[in-house]
């Protein structure tokens, strides 16, 4: 894994310097309440988060019922780490659950990632 | 001497693993696999299984009744009839290769030791076409459908017997990697057949209820209104593995041959009622 | 507000023009670099199929990358050959994860 993660950084590394060239520089982190609004758009989109396939979000159109709804988050993850865990790969906590790797298996570009995290956290 | 001898213990524990992983037997697996069901759904009688969703939803079963009174894949039966009649270039007949058809679907999927294969009965009307000089069928669209309607149709009422010969390893091994790939996860989702069809069956994806992997063989081919025509088992499998975003396999190849020994097996028991119409 | 966008203009055509000069110079070694990213996302593909367990656009961002490079845009082209290339191992990686079949805790044998 960490043999991985060297190489990703190399490969990063790669791009940015072909990248450079274009003084390409993405905005990765988004401001706070931007993130946030950015992240539910995220969230909803079905070709992206897609949460609600699965879980419902407190006033969202069709939810899905397989998985909790995303209420009280931060009291079932006092730590929005442990959240940005559970978004990146579910299967570390439950080797049986059902979703989908957001983080782990780049579903969501990084940038992505972090909003729909800041999103969730909030409700 | 030591190191030889920590070997030797290493092999004997990872052979009494391996022993204990495949430890239950298709009958078994079958049990555990039926009474998952009976647990999840106890109001729902086992043979209703093969009306899939539809056994487990009341509102939708209304709407599907409703359909099934003017079947939408009437005249694929029709016209399938017409194709298992119609001579080859060479005078002989699908009857030729079958002379028990065209009632086969009861015989289908099942384990040919000469070819030491899982042999499904699209491939096998494949087999005949080619052995007459005729060109194959493409196996998800076209007039594949046609004539497995009409097979299926003619196949109404059968039982879903699938045997696994204990005389072949090899048919057992034929169903043990179809057993493997239905419990595997694939593609960028990361989702196994079973984590939606066994674990999350009858619960709301968006606004579609999970079918319950019990039955699902024995409808086929079927109608979908999403594909506006008739389509395969195979073309399913495709559809399923594509939407976990996992690269589909070759219909009728050895994976979704075994995966459809597997599954059909789990259905044993169950009649068929192909071919049916779906949403 | 004139002399403004004057300014703006000459300023894009100086940071384009630079840009080119650029990546006229290192046309060369950027296209076989490129060239050998997407090779390198090939072989991680093939990898992950040789188990079973390659997913559904990889090779679909293969296509797409080397079409990229033959039109010499070489960062779009690099960036889509290393995701594909991530998608290689991580397909190759879950096959591997599940080499041993594990049986759902929630069916039940007698």
């Amino acid at each position: 894994m960490i043999g991985n993660t060297k190489k990703w950084i190399g490969m990063a590394g790669a791009i940015s310097v072909l990248a450079g060239q274009f003084l390409v520089s993405p905005a990765i982190f988004a401001e706070g309440g931007n993130a946030v609004a950015e992240g539910k758009k995220i969230s909803f989109d079905r070709k992206k988060g897609n949460c609600l396939a699965c879980h419902n979000i407190i006033g969202a159109p069709s939810p899905g019922n397989i998985a909790p709804a995303l209420v009280a988050m931060k009291s079932r993850f006092p730590k929005k780490e442990d959240l940005r865990m559970q978004i990146w790969d579910a299967t570390i906590k439950n080797p049986e659950s059902a979703m989908p790797p957001f983080g782990k298996h780049g579903i969501l570009s990084e940038a992505d990632f972090e909003k729909v995290v800041e999103y969730i956290w909030t409700l | 001497m030591k190191q030889l001898f920590r070997q030797l213990t290493a092999m004997v524990i990872s052979c009494c693993f391996i022993t204990a992983a495949q430890a239950t037997t298709p009958e078994e697996d079958l049990k555990a696999f039926q009474n998952f069901y009976k647990k999840r759904f106890p109001n729902v009688e086992t043979t209703d299984y093969i009306n899939g969703a539809y056994s487990i939803d009341p509102v939708g079963r209304e709407n599907w009744e409703a359909i099934e009174e003017f079947p939408p894949y009437e005249p694929f039966i029709d016209e399938g009839q017409a194709i298992w009649e119609k001579p080859f270039a060479n005078g002989k007949t699908f009857k030729d290769c079958f002379p028990d058809g065209p009632a086969l679907g009861g015989k289908y999927p099942r384990w040919e030791k000469e070819k030491s294969m899982v042999m499904t009965l699209p491939l096998a009307l494949n087999n005949c076409l080619e052995a007459n000089g005729e060109k194959p069928m493409k196996y998800k669209k076209g007039p594949i459908n046609d004539i497995l309607s009409y097979i299926a149709f003619e196949s109404r009422g059968q039982i879903t017997n699938v045997e696994i010969p204990t005389d072949d390893p090899g048919a057992l091994a034929a169903y043990e990697s179809g057993k493997k790939f239905y419990y595997t996860r694939r593609g960028q989702l990361n989702f196994a057949c079973a984590h939606c069809h066994l674990q999350n069956a009858g619960m709301i994806l968006r606004t579609e209820i999970l079918s319950p992997a019990l039955g699902h063989t024995t409808h086929f081919p079927v109608y979908r209104s999403k594909w506006g025509t008739v389509g395969t088992l195979h073309r399913r499998f495709t559809g399923c593995n594509k939407q976990v975003r996992a690269k589909p396999f070759k219909a009728h190849g050895e994976e979704y041959r075994n995966l459809e020994y597997f599954l059909t097996y789990m259905s044993n028991g169950l009649p068929l009622n192909g071919p049916g119409a779906r949403k | 507000m004139h002399k403004k966008s004057v300014l703006f203009s000459s300023l894009l055509v100086w940071i384009l023009g630079s840009g080119l000069a650029t990546t006229s110079m290192a046309d060369e070694a950027s296209a076989e670099k490129v060239k050998q990213l997407i090779e390198a996302a090939d072989e991680a593909r093939k990898q992950a199929a040789s188990v079973n367990g390659e997913w559904r656009d990889t090779g679909k961002m293969i296509k797409k990358a080397k079409e990229l490079l033959k039109k010499g845009d070489f960062v779009a082209a690099a960036k889509l050959a290393n995701k594909a290339a991530k998608q290689g191992h991580l397909g190759y990686e879950q096959a591997m994860s599940q080499k041993d079949l594990k049986m759902p805790s929630y069916l039940h044998y007698e």
